[in-house]
């Protein structure tokens, strides 16, 4: 059966790329842990930095936590008001295409280009310099759009028969939102601000030159100083690949940040598990 | 304007201000950003004209050429694709055509996660293990190359492709597989005969919108690429260094942060950057709606919408 | 009723998540609002990865005996030290190189003083490999013509059958001011022939490492087993990279190590560039294998080094 032979080629064609595809996680993962581990201790976790590249990374995890929370904090009204907007106030037609579209390109936008402009409004304009708060605003705006799209999708997915019940009793768009769009989307919610935390915690370029710095702080203590992360530690020592300890240093932190990131995605993908199995019941 | 919205709306409550004007921000920004970009950009345009575009040397304070930049830019992106392509729409038939609901999410699940993971942990795995390999395997004398900068880019884009690929496959009508079925066809058959010619803008614009997040990436890109602001000698030669826009700005933003020629220069060249993502983004933003539209609308249309793919069928036998 | 439930358990969950969420801010604010101040104390450096390390080192010393006062490092290069403390981002801007006759007409009404804290030496500097196969000194010529591509391959210096990886460094950086000066005559020459254009000294050492067959420029306290350095020949002589010729004045590439303050500096960025010039100061400067400044001669009020010509 030529065609029968043909059909069982492609498919295990098919099943090998998808493999394959899967796979490269796997081998990332595997290569980060395989060189990281062995810089994972105690003192690596939870030390203050020492010389260059030495020493722990605590007050470089801290930096990214706090970059990434404060993102978070400020996107969170931004990408939920403006997903509300979308979707309960504005009709379909000119207007709401056009928003459409900008959302779109606000997403589509180079990381690095937010650094740039960003530093430029936020760090001289507003004279904050280079600082954790310069940092903070760029990464908001970087993540709104993730976040504001993963909220929509879910306000969207509210059955239409709840909307049009809360609209017969003569409910305002408020008392609307608050009695359903609000409890009925809000795994959709939580799911989306994890999304751009993960997303804020894995940036680099945008914050690598307006909002940290090498070495001589450990931790902000006014609104205009800058902090370390992960990020720019890791890329500082990853162009350095000579001296071993420090080599495993880069990996370590590595194996710090993607564990951040796995995370805060993981349990993206559990409440929307559980959002889907509640679904079907 | 008022026509365009819903007429029960009351504009001065305190709700529709506050969403309002939230929505003007997030939309606002990249306006905002746009505009910053093409202000900043204009004193080298006046300085230096389409010399710009079509020069051949970037030398601080003398001449500014973003074509060597551009053409990086394109190479390492397009062949990024062309690794990256047959993988990941090969996992995405497979894993919309083939795969059993719960294997399905789990699929979907490690791509997210493949998504996530930070640019800087693929330039760590750049400059350590490939650049190494591409040395040894392509008998190079150094292996931060155009090629390897690709390779890199191809494992980064691999998730966006093969989610939204695959989401638009799935965005094609059941019964039209369950048609092809009763015809006799195999599944293969069915796959790259009904589902995947029917998705293919959806498809087309996964691989655009993939191919837009590529051509912005700038630190795993900087740390492998040479930084070498030059044509590669003879030109289709991938195998010399090269210099992408992100990889540019990434290195030499700090430079000249905020004033002078230098400065605005590097601004132009990312309003260069801004355009082409842009472009491809928008372009593969609207094969995408537009495909899972359609999918969606023949669903509806029973006897009409399902006669081309038949014949399609029919004239694949 | 497994509407309501579930209605139930959403609604929970999330204003529990806006609840963190806001609390997360608050604590945040209540953390940061005493302090809601200009950060009075804070003194920011930047620039030449050459001039870091030591001023990394002195930083955390006197950030240490200063608890009032937080001296921030950040590396770049020397152009961004200078245009960083040109512009007004940074307090002190570290360059180890002179500044340019553009960058003194750009930033001429910030009225930026340089001062001298150490000097350091740049070696021509190649992988261990070559070294080893016998490529030990090069004349200037040798190397001005690797750099602009004329001489492509190691046998044609005395070495092995290999390419050469000719890795220069980008064109703002001290180092390669002070090289090309040398090789070409002209600090901001053009180098044709060069493979991989590097940043920071710590990039260019792992690269040169790497390879087995590179060339390329670096600060004496940069060579080590994997990089070494070159001698120059000069006519008969051949000028081996060590401390001694530089002290004693023979080796010819070498430059001044600067800080660079605006005119009216912050006190506390005056009391760092004191540090930098005592004896604790200058002690770290010897440790990092640069050479001091003799403090006696008032070298560092000018921007002249005596011994370089």
């Amino acid at each position: 059966m030529n065609r029968q032979l043909k059909d069982r080629i492609l498919r295990w064609v098919l099943a090998s790329s998808a493999i394959a595809g899967c796979s490269l996680l796997a081998l990332i993962l595997i290569a980060v842990i395989w060189r990281g581990h062995s810089a994972i201790n105690i003192d690596f976790l939870f030390g203050a930095p020492g010389n260059f590249g030495e020493g722990g990374i605590f007050y470089q995890a801290l930096g990214t936590l706090l970059l990434m929370l404060g993102a978070g904090v400020l996107s969170f009204p931004i990408a939920l008001g403006s997903a509300l907007f979308q979707t309960e106030i504005l009709r379909p037609g000119k207007t709401a295409e056009l928003f459409q579209l900008l959302m779109y390109s606000l997403n589509a936008v180079p990381t690095i280009l937010f650094g740039l402009i960003g530093f430029m409004v936020f760090g001289v304009w507003l004279d904050i310099g280079v600082s954790w708060t310069t940092g903070v605003f760029i990464l908001a705006v970087m993540i709104s759009p993730t976040v504001q799209t993963v909220m929509r999708q879910s306000i969207e997915a509210i059955p239409e028969h709840y909307q049009e019940t809360a609209r017969a009793l003569g409910l305002s768009p408020w008392q609307r939102v608050r009695a359903v769009v609000l409890p009925q989307s809000a795994y959709g919610l939580v799911t989306g601000v994890l999304l751009g935390l993960a997303r804020a915690a894995g940036e680099t370029a945008a914050i690598m030159f307006t909002a940290t710095v090498f070495s001589g702080i450990l931790f902000p203590e006014t609104w205009t100083e800058p902090v370390l992360t992960l990020q720019t530690h890791i890329l500082t020592l990853a162009q350095e690949a000579v001296d071993p300890n420090t080599v495993a240093n880069a990996w370590g932190a590595g194996l710090v940040l993607i564990g951040i990131v796995f995370f805060l995605i993981s349990l993206s993908l559990v409440i929307r598990s559980r959002l889907s199995l509640e679904a079907d019941s | 304007m008022r026509f365009l919205f819903d007429p029960e709306v009351n504009w001065k409550h305190p709700f529709v201000l506050l969403t309002g004007l939230t929505a003007v921000i997030a939309s606002g920004s990249v306006v905002l950003l746009f505009l910053f970009l093409i202000v900043q950009s204009l004193p080298i345009f006046s300085a230096m004209g389409l010399e710009f575009f079509s020069g051949s040397d970037w030398i601080p304070g003398e001449s500014y050429s973003v074509w060597p930049l551009v053409y990086g830019s394109i190479t390492v992106t397009g062949l990024a694709l062309v690794w990256v392509l047959p993988l990941a729409l090969g996992s995405a038939l497979y894993t919309s055509e083939y795969l059993p609901p719960r294997w399905r999410s789990v699929v979907k699940a490690t791509m997210e996660l493949l998504a996530g993971v930070p640019g800087i942990l693929f330039g760590l795995l750049g400059v350590s293990f490939l650049a190494v390999w591409v040395q040894d395997v392509f008998g190079l004398i150094d292996g931060n190359t155009l090629l390897t900068a690709s390779f890199l880019l191809a494992g980064m884009v691999l998730p966006t492709i093969m989610t939204l690929a695959e989401d638009a496959l799935r965005a094609v009508p059941f019964e039209y597989r369950e048609i092809a079925r009763a015809l006799g066809l195999t599944s293969s058959e069915i796959t790259f005969g009904v589902v995947l010619p029917q998705a293919l803008p959806g498809v087309v614009g996964a691989v655009l919108l993939g191919l837009g997040r590529a051509m912005g990436e700038t630190v795993a890109v900087m740390l492998v690429i040479g930084g070498l602001d030059r044509l590669p000698n003879p030109w289709f030669d991938v195998t010399q260094p090269g210099q992408s826009i992100p990889s540019k700005l990434g290195r030499e933003a700090a430079e000249a942060l905020g004033s002078g020629l230098h400065w605005n220069a590097l601004i132009a060249s990312g309003l260069v950057l801004f355009l082409m993502v842009m472009v491809i983004s928008l372009v593969g933003t609207r094969l995408l709606n537009k495909g899972n539209k359609m999918s969606r609308e023949d669903c509806c249309g029973v006897g009409g919408g399902n006669e081309p793919s038949v014949k399609i069928l029919v004239g694949k036998n | 009723m497994g509407d309501i439930l579930r209605t139930h358990s959403a609604c929970f969950s999330f204003w529990s998540a806006t609840c963190i969420l806001l609390a997360g801010g608050i604590a945040c604010s209540i953390f940061f609002l005493p302090s809601f101040v200009i950060a009075e104390g804070l003194i920011r450096s930047g620039g030449s990865t050459t001039v870091l390390p030591v001023v990394s080192k002195a930083a955390a010393h006197y950030n240490r005996s200063h608890p009032g006062v937080r001296v921030t490092v950040s590396g770049g290069g020397s152009g961004v030290g200078i245009q960083g403390v040109g512009s007004g981002l940074l307090d002190i801007g570290l360059a180890s190189r002179e500044m340019t006759e553009a960058e003194k007409k750009k930033f001429r009404e910030r009225g930026l003083q340089v001062h001298v804290i150490g000097r350091d030496a740049v070696a021509c500097v190649v992988s261990s490999e070559i070294y080893e196969a016998g490529v030990t000194a090069l004349t200037r010529q040798q190397i001005r013509a690797i750099y602009e591509g004329r001489i492509r391959n190691w046998q044609e210096v005395g070495g092995p059958n290999r390419q050469i990886v000719v890795i220069d460094k980008e064109r703002h950086r001290g180092t390669r001011h002070v090289f090309m000066d040398y090789v070409f005559g002209d600090p901001s020459a053009h180098a044709a022939g060069v493979r991989l254009v590097t940043g920071s000294n710590n990039e260019e050492q792992a690269k040169i490492a790497q390879s087995h067959s590179a060339i390329g420029m670096l600060s004496f306290a940069w060579m080590n087993q994997e990089v070494r350095g070159l001698g120059l020949i000069e006519g008969e002589r051949i000028i081996q990279p060590t401390q001694g010729n530089v002290d004693n004045g023979s080796y010819p590439i070498v430059r001044n190590l600067n800080l660079l303050l605006p005119a009216k500096a912050a006190p506390e960025a005056q009391g760092f560039l004191a540090f930098m010039l005592s004896e604790n100061g200058q002690s770290i400067v010897e440790d990092l294998h640069y050479v001091p400044v003799r403090q006696s001669e008032g070298s560092h009020l000018a921007g002249e080094v005596p011994g370089i010509q």
